[in-house]
């Protein structure tokens, strides 16, 4: 069967035949051999059938692998390899360390001195608790002597100012309410004394001293 | 259905060129399943074949600059692929010793295969769901019993289609070289193929429902 001495010489022509690479001439003189011989016939097919056996076969296999993390290990080789973050530092600081060893010994006293200064100034810059404004910071608080009534100034750094109206003569509880009764009844009954008897610049005006009331944070 | 159409492997080489790692990326997935199973059928090995393609690519990394860009970016990296195979495949024998190789001079003598058995069973285009684990696995097994010269062709032609003008380019031998290479590593796979299919056959034959 397969004895027909011409197919010898186009058996070699069939793989470049399947391919489609034969130049336009040979391609007609195999085609015109494959019409009149079924054995050729069947070898180009056979060739065709392996081809996209050896194709689907491989495709199969390869089907059968991973590929999530092929590119990523490849750039990962082809990428210099960076040492974690803290591992650089530590390479950075020792290297620092051996050749810059006087510039990086005063940075740190620098650093630690800023340290030391800075942060109680820091701390030491907060406003009062119970102000609104967070800037506010009382300054100075002036008694005025000599009155029953003393106006207490608290100046703050913002420029504003708060005035307490302090009764000199009571407890420290002085803005508790305006329906008291009249101050120079109360003070001759508490002591025992006649109004008219003192001269009124005699009232002792108690010193802003221990006695002196405190403003609290109270509704103003 | 509009397509997108995807930038060109030599744009993508001159980004990587000028610094661009993510054009590198996109160029190892393009080919990363090709380069793999021209490894896989060279050397039958998966996981060889996994190290060969990683070093394929970090081999065109590291040699980029030495890429002329007078031929395609891929018959560059196939020849650097089939030349690692052929290194490991060297290594594997010991180093020493030359590859068995077809006496090309010789006719071959298809007339042990019975002609047309192949194609009648598997017709031009088997699909690979109707295609068993076990002919796949024996499709590996022809082409190992090829030699490795001319199975880097037959792959290079069936895998990634190459004419045979890129693959004369590719493996730097003359184009009727490839026509003959790969009409002998045919010969030598068919013969194995359909063999394997008539032996299936009389077995199913004999043991049949």
């Amino acid at each position: 069967m397969a004895g027909n001495p011409a197919c010898e010489r186009f058996i070699p022509l069939l793989s470049p035949y399947i391919d489609g690479e034969l130049p336009p001439a040979e391609r007609v003189t195999v085609e015109r051999h494959l019409t009149a011989c079924r054995d050729c016939t069947g070898r180009a097919a056979d060739l065709r059938a392996e081809s996209g056996l050896l194709r689907v076969g491989l495709d199969m296999a390869v089907d059968d692998v991973d590929f999530k993390d092929f590119a990523q290990k490849v750039m990962a080789r082809v990428t210099p390899e960076k040492p974690p973050l803290l591992e650089r530092l530590r390479l950075a600081l020792s290297e620092m360390f051996l050749y810059q060893r006087t510039a990086m010994l005063s940075s740190l006293a620098t650093a630690a001195v800023l340290v030391l200064v800075g942060l109680p100034l820091l701390l030491s810059q907060r406003a009062p608790v119970g102000y609104a404004g967070e800037r506010m910071t009382v300054k100075a608080i002036q008694p005025y002597a000599g009155a029953h009534v003393a106006p207490v100034v608290m100046e703050t750094d913002n420029g504003g100012s708060i005035i307490w109206m302090v009764d000199e003569q009571e407890a420290p509880d002085a803005n508790g309410g305006g329906a008291r009764p009249p101050r120079d009844e109360a003070d001759s009954e508490e002591l025992g004394m006649e109004p008219d008897t003192q001269a009124p610049g005699a009232t002792p005006a108690k010193p802003a001293g221990p006695g002196a009331p405190r403003p609290t944070g109270g509704a103003l | 259905m509009p397509h997108k159409l995807a930038t060109d492997d030599l744009t993508l080489v001159k980004r990587v060129r000028s610094g661009d790692q993510r054009a590198f990326k996109l160029l190892v997935e393009r080919y990363q399943r090709k380069v793999y199973a021209v490894a896989l059928g060279m050397l039958k090995d998966k996981e060889e074949a996994m190290d060969v393609s990683q070093e394929a690519f970090v081999k065109v990394y590291k040699y980029l600059d030495h890429f002329k860009g007078d031929a395609s970016f891929y018959t560059w990296l196939y020849r650097i692929t089939s030349n690692i195979c052929i290194d490991v495949l060297r290594k594997r024998r010991g180093g020493g010793g030359d590859p068995v190789e077809f006496d090309e001079t010789q006719a071959v003598d298809l007339s042990e295969a019975r002609i047309g058995a192949l194609g009648s069973r598997l017709g031009t285009n088997p699909q690979k769901s109707a295609l068993r684990k076990e002919l796949a696995e024996k499709i590996q097994e022809a082409l190992a019993t090829v030699p490795e010269k001319h199975r880097a062709i037959l792959l290079l032609r069936e895998i990634e289609g190459m004419s045979y003008e890129d693959l004369a380019r590719t493996l730097d031998i003359p184009k009727g070289t490839v026509m003959s290479r790969l009409f002998h590593a045919r010969a030598k796979v068919q013969k194995i193929l359909s063999d394997y299919l008539e032996l299936d056959e009389a077995k199913s034959g004999v043991g049949g429902e």
